[in-house]
């Protein structure tokens, strides 16, 4: 197979990951934070080393502020929801994906003003646009790192500094960068950083995270069971107790503890040049094939390895099924949860083809899938 | 036996401490707080030597994590007994 769902989720995984998961299921399921004995102890040990490897990889100063999630939208809902109240105002970019899209339209019922800062015809959001959108009441700038649709990256460290020099919280949608571009919190200037475990981090579906700065306190999203302050009614207010409750997923946080440290060990800088190479290769060669549109930034400009294209009128979704048919490819086909996005540049209609390369994607995969889209459009 | 028990609200507290002080050398026993020492219900303790009070302190500081009591421990099982320390006046019995 070759594998260009990497945007979705990403395969294969180190061989620690699974080697992890099921040490964790078959030797080590203690439940952190309920018990005492030896089990449940060592496990609180890897959910600590699981935090301070994501506070490395992203320069965190405190692991204790990173509260762990089942995935980056329930990550964004917390800050999100957490963040804003009636009369407040949002801002967010016109390539969001839906698990920002979705909670901030969900919150205008309840009186939140949400304004959107249109992306360029690369999807990429403009500075000053951001900053002429600004208001009194701007509680919250809600802004993704990289497009899932066409791999835009926006200038996240800069509006990040906007929003500090006025006192507005900055969310970060890490879901098509956490491990797959470099972060660092502090010099991005970025208070909340919602990110996915199974994408660029490599570690199992059903993991996620929120680093919570400490500039900023979070309401939480649910209340329960923290192994801690036990007959107190009220939710504890240290981190990350306040923000989780319940029992963690604990084989997957042993995944993604591997996953982390394997990109620790590599470099994400160095992963993302090698990516960055296939990814320019890709956008090249398929503009060059007569009845290719490639969407987003142009060759040579900085992007996520994210490429979404169409073949003339086909439908996005039966050249999926032809490109795994005729040579075993994995990808995208149609609107990837993300219909703002489409609608800014223009496919909300079609959707589109996304590939989307993994540090375990070779040349010759890029060559093959260069093939079969040639023939394609040669036949189309 | 005489040693010291540190109670803190999380677990999470401790764990991050273990780990901070075994990086520097010191190893620390994490236990569930006993009742008589739980007055908000579950939550965790270091217990450590005295010599071993100093870099706990000082790592508590470092990573803003504030003690709910500092006690001396002595006696086993049956006989355990702890008492408060004050560190500014008391000197945990070697």
């Amino acid at each position: 197979m070759i594998y260009l769902d990497n945007a979705a989720t990403s395969w294969p995984k180190p061989p620690a990951v699974a080697r992890a998961v099921r040490n964790m299921l078959a030797r080590a399921a203690g439940n952190p934070g309920r018990t005492s004995h030896h089990l449940a102890m060592d496990a609180s040990i890897m959910v600590q080393e699981c935090r301070e490897n994501l506070a490395q990889l992203f320069g965190i100063a405190n692991p204790l502020r990173i509260c762990f999630t089942a995935n980056a939208t329930e990550a964004l809902n917390l800050a999100i929801k957490g963040v804003l109240s009636p009369g407040d105002h949002v801002l967010c970019s016109s390539m969001e994906h839906n698990s920002v899209w979705r909670p901030l339209t969900k919150l205008q019922e309840s009186g939140v003003e949400l304004s959107i800062a249109e992306a360029d015809a690369c999807g990429v959001v403009d500075v000053a646009s951001v900053e002429r959108l600004l208001r009194y009441n701007t509680k919250l700038i809600a802004m993704l790192h990289a497009s899932n649709v066409n791999g835009a990256i926006q200038p996240i460290a800069e509006i990040g500094r906007l929003a500090r020099e006025r006192g507005i919280t900055m969310l970060v949608d890490a879901a098509q960068t956490a491990g797959a571009l470099p972060i660092d919190v502090e010099a991005m200037h970025i208070d909340l950083l919602a990110f996915p475990g199974h994408k660029g981090l490599l570690g199992p579906q059903g993991t996620g995270g929120l680093y919570v700065s400490e500039k900023v306190d979070l309401r939480p999203l649910k209340e329960g069971g923290t192994g801690s302050d036990s007959n107190d009614p009220h939710q504890p207010l240290y981190y990350p107790d306040h923000l989780e409750s319940g029992t963690l997923n604990l084989p997957g946080i042993a995944g993604l503890n591997e996953s982390v440290r394997y990109l620790l060990r590599r470099g994400v800088a160095k992963l993302a040049r090698r990516k960055a190479v296939l990814t320019q290769h890709l956008i090249t060669r398929l503009a060059k094939i007569d009845g290719v549109t490639v969407y987003g930034p142009a060759a040579g400009l900085p992007r996520a390895a994210v490429v979404s294209f169409n073949i003339r009128e086909l439908d996005p979704v039966l050249v999926a099924t032809e490109l795994e048919r005729r040579a075993d490819i994995a990808c995208r086909a149609g609107w990837h949860c993300a219909g703002l996005a489409h609608r800014t540049q223009g496919t909300q209609v079609t959707g589109t083809v996304r590939f989307s390369p993994g540090p375990f994607t070779r040349m010759s995969d890029i060559e093959t899938a260069l093939g079969v889209v040639t023939e394609l459009a040669h036949h189309a | 036996m005489a040693g010291c028990l540190v109670v803190f609200a999380s677990l999470n507290q401790v764990a991050l401490l273990k780990r901070a002080l075994y990086r520097e050398g010191v190893y620390v026993e994490m236990l569930r707080t006993p009742r008589c020492l739980s007055s908000t219900g579950c939550s965790f303790a270091v217990r450590c030597q005295p010599a071993d009070m100093a870099p706990l302190l000082q790592t508590c500081r470092k990573w803003k994590i504030e003690p709910g009591g500092i006690f001396e421990e002595t006696g086993e099982l049956v006989s355990l007994q702890y008492r408060p320390l004050d560190l500014d006046k008391d000197e945990p019995a070697r």
